[in-house]
């Protein structure tokens, strides 16, 4: 079977139709010759048995009168049959009475496979035919003739007939070779060839390839044409695909463009609004500062407590300007990435922080060797940030207790910043790192809510992440991940 | 009883008649030594076979120009003298029809009698009365047939003659034609010999 699927087309069909015509030739030929030789031998059969009849009726006198000579002389005509091998007259009683040919082989044995008392019987093995005739004369079984007749006749025929098949058989390879050729002009050739576009097409990506139209106007043609016109229909949404993802990458550039525009004019207009804020803010904190300082120029208790207020007030502008300041340059100012020690930096600002602040009873911890590259002023803001966050939210505990440190965990190195402080609600963590969004009011714990905003960009900035875990009233964790570590 | 040898010519001339004819020669020669004089034929046993050809030639002899009514009622197959088969004819011809006509076996002692049979068996014991016989019959159609020496010379039609231990028939045609009587081919073909010419007619 393998090797039938490896054949070609037009192989297929030569072989396809031999085989047609031998098995039609051979079915032909056994049909015919079963049919020939069944007549031939009822023939041979019937001319047997009207020569047996003739042989008997010549042989009554002989016979009746006991004259072998006469009954020898009536066999000896057999010899114008030559289909008949041997003959024999026997009497009623079974006794041979006349023989043909003289002294030849009366075949005993195979007399005995008739009957004797049957009027007329034969029986034929492979090529002989014996047929045996009762001689009956006024009603008086007078003897029986028997002929054996050697079929050569039949064999000779089947030879013929064998020979003439073949013959035909032979006539009709020749003519089935002579026509594959045509069929591989017809059709094999052109199928090839399509084959051969289909498999370049596959290869190579190129729709623009078309398969050479055949001479005829039939199937295949039409097979031909609807292949390239599904070419064609391929090439040309190809082309419209090109044409709308250019259109879409141009448009995406544009936007970008007026994007960052837009980002870059909103950024330099804070930045100008923040700086150009400190300078009257300064004036006024200095008229605050001049006013406190004055003695008693007239001034009543209710202004000073005013001129306190004022103080207190560009005080917290001051802050919320720097903050806006380093949430810009979160945003704007060049990434530096140099090797720094984020432990040391967190022990320079929690001493700071315990400096600010004496009276605060606080314990801290930082877990050294916390070594990465980064932008050093960014991640001090952050730092920064996220420690005076802790600071801030443990003042209404005893003993406030803060820590730095670093886990190594399966993403990486994560840094945290932990605290023992007030804590928050998780089901609103993300809105931490909103600008201007805080969890807690003013008044319970004062700030700027730009913080945590500035540190989500600088950490963002740097490829990392940042998330936090708390829970109200039991502390909070501010966790980070950089991508630079310093190994060792 | 005679040991008749009647020679025959060869009719084929061929050497295996010859040599069977020689065979039975030694045969019926060695038979003679062993058991003496007394050989079958054409004793008892030849007879029975003698008594069936007498009804077998019934069934091959044809008479012409008779007319129908002249026709009698049985086939009678006659024996003048004294009667050498017996019983062996009357068991031969029992219940035996010839040209639709009954056979009986009829014992006449007087030859005119013989003009009203078929077939007359004249007894060998006849001797020198049989040429009277023949004469008496004179040309009536009946089928004369003796184991009579010399019966065919005397004007007889049929003679018995005993040939290699068979028994066989010689014809005279001759005689034969000198009546209506017309002797089948087939007949003629199986006899040991034949005298005289077939009738003019049959020769074209």
């Amino acid at each position: 079977m393998k090797l039938w699927d490896r054949r070609t087309i037009a192989g297929k069909l030569m072989s396809l139709n031999l085989q047609v015509t031998g098995t039609a030739l051979l079915l032909a030929y056994l049909a015919f010759l079963a049919y020939d030789l069944y007549t031939l031998r009822n023939d041979l059969i019937s001319s047997l048995t009207t020569e047996a009849g003739i042989v008997g009726e010549n042989s009554i006198t002989a016979l009746v009168f006991d004259d072998q000579q006469a009954a020898q002389s009536t066999l000896s005509a057999l010899n114008h049959s030559p289909d008949i091998r041997w003959a024999v007259i026997e009497r009623a009683d079974g006794s041979v009475f006349a023989r043909y040919p003289l002294g030849g082989d009366t075949a005993t044995d195979l007399k005995a496979t008739l009957t004797p008392r049957q009027t007329l019987a034969y029986w034929a093995k492979g090529t002989n035919i014996l047929l045996g005739r009762r001689i009956v004369f006024h009603g008086r079984d007078l003897g029986s003739v028997y002929l054996l007749a050697e079929t050569s006749e039949l064999a000779r025929r089947a030879r013929q007939f064998g020979l003439l098949s073949a013959l035909i058989l032979v006539l009709c390879s020749v003519i089935a070779v002579s026509a594959t050729s045509t069929i591989r002009h017809l059709i094999t050739d052109p199928l090839t060839e399509l084959a051969g576009t289909a498999q370049v097409v596959s290869r190579e990506k190129d729709y623009s390839i078309r398969a050479p139209l055949p001479k005829s106007s039939d199937e295949l043609a039409f097979l031909v044409e609807s292949f390239n016109g599904m070419l064609e229909q391929i090439q040309e949404r190809d082309r419209a695909l090109e044409e709308s993802r250019n259109a879409l990458e141009q448009r995406v550039k544009e936007r970008t463009a007026e994007l960052t525009e837009a980002n870059q004019e909103l950024e330099a207009f804070s930045y100008s609004v923040a700086h150009d804020l400190r300078g009257p803010l300064q004036h006024i904190a200095n008229i605050a500062f001049l006013l406190q300082n004055s003695g008693d120029a007239g001034l009543s208790d209710e202004h000073r407590m005013l001129i306190e207020k004022m103080a207190t007030g560009t005080e917290g502008m001051a802050v919320l300007i720097d903050d806006l300041l380093n949430l810009s340059s979160a945003t704007t100012a060049p990434l530096r990435r140099t090797a720094i020690d984020m432990s040391l930096m967190a022990e320079s600002i929690l001493e700071r922080l315990q400096a600010d602040d004496p009276a605060r009873r606080a314990q801290w911890t930082v877990i050294k060797g916390a070594r990465v590259i980064a932008d050093e002023g960014l991640m001090h803001i952050v730092l920064e940030n996220l420690l005076r966050n802790a600071w801030k939210y443990t003042s209404k505990v005893d003993v406030a207790e803060i820590e730095f440190g670093f886990s190594e965990e399966e993403a990486g190195t994560v840094y945290f910043v932990r605290d023992n402080g007030a804590g928050f609600n998780p089901r609103y963590a993300d809105r931490l790192f909103r600008p201007f969004q805080r969890l807690h009011s003013q008044s319970e714990f004062p700030g700027t809510g730009i913080g945590l905003a500035t540190a989500l960009r600088i950490v963002t900035r740097h490829g990392g992440k940042i998330w936090a875990d708390g829970q109200v009233d039991r502390g909070a964790a501010f966790c980070f991940t950089l991508p630079y570590v310093v190994e060792g | 009883m005679q040991m008749a040898h009647v020679s025959k010519p060869a009719r084929s001339g061929r050497g295996c008649r010859a040599l069977a004819a020689a065979c039975s020669a030694i045969l019926a020669v060695s038979a003679l030594l062993a058991a003496g004089a007394a050989w079958a034929l054409p004793g008892e046993t030849g007879y029975d076979v003698k008594a069936g050809y007498l009804l077998d030639f019934g069934r091959f002899l044809r008479v012409t120009g008779a007319a129908p009514a002249d026709r009698r009622a049985t086939f009678d197959i006659c024996i003048l003298g004294d009667d050498p088969l017996g019983h062996l004819l009357d068991d031969a011809v029992a219940n035996q029809v010839i040209d639709g006509r009954p056979v009986r076996a009829v014992r006449i002692g007087d030859a005119h009698a013989a003009k009203g049979c078929d077939i007359v068996f004249l007894s060998p014991d006849e001797g020198d009365g049989i040429p009277l016989d023949l004469d008496a019959i004179g040309k009536a159609d009946v089928l004369t047939v003796s184991d009579a020496q010399d019966f065919l010379k005397y004007g007889g039609m049929i003679q018995f003659v005993e040939e290699g231990g068979h028994v066989r028939f010689a014809v005279n045609l001759d005689a034969v034609n000198r009546t209506h009587i017309t002797l089948s081919s087939e007949l003629l073909r199986v006899a040991s010999s034949v005298i005289g010419k077939p009738p003019a007619e049959e020769q074209p």
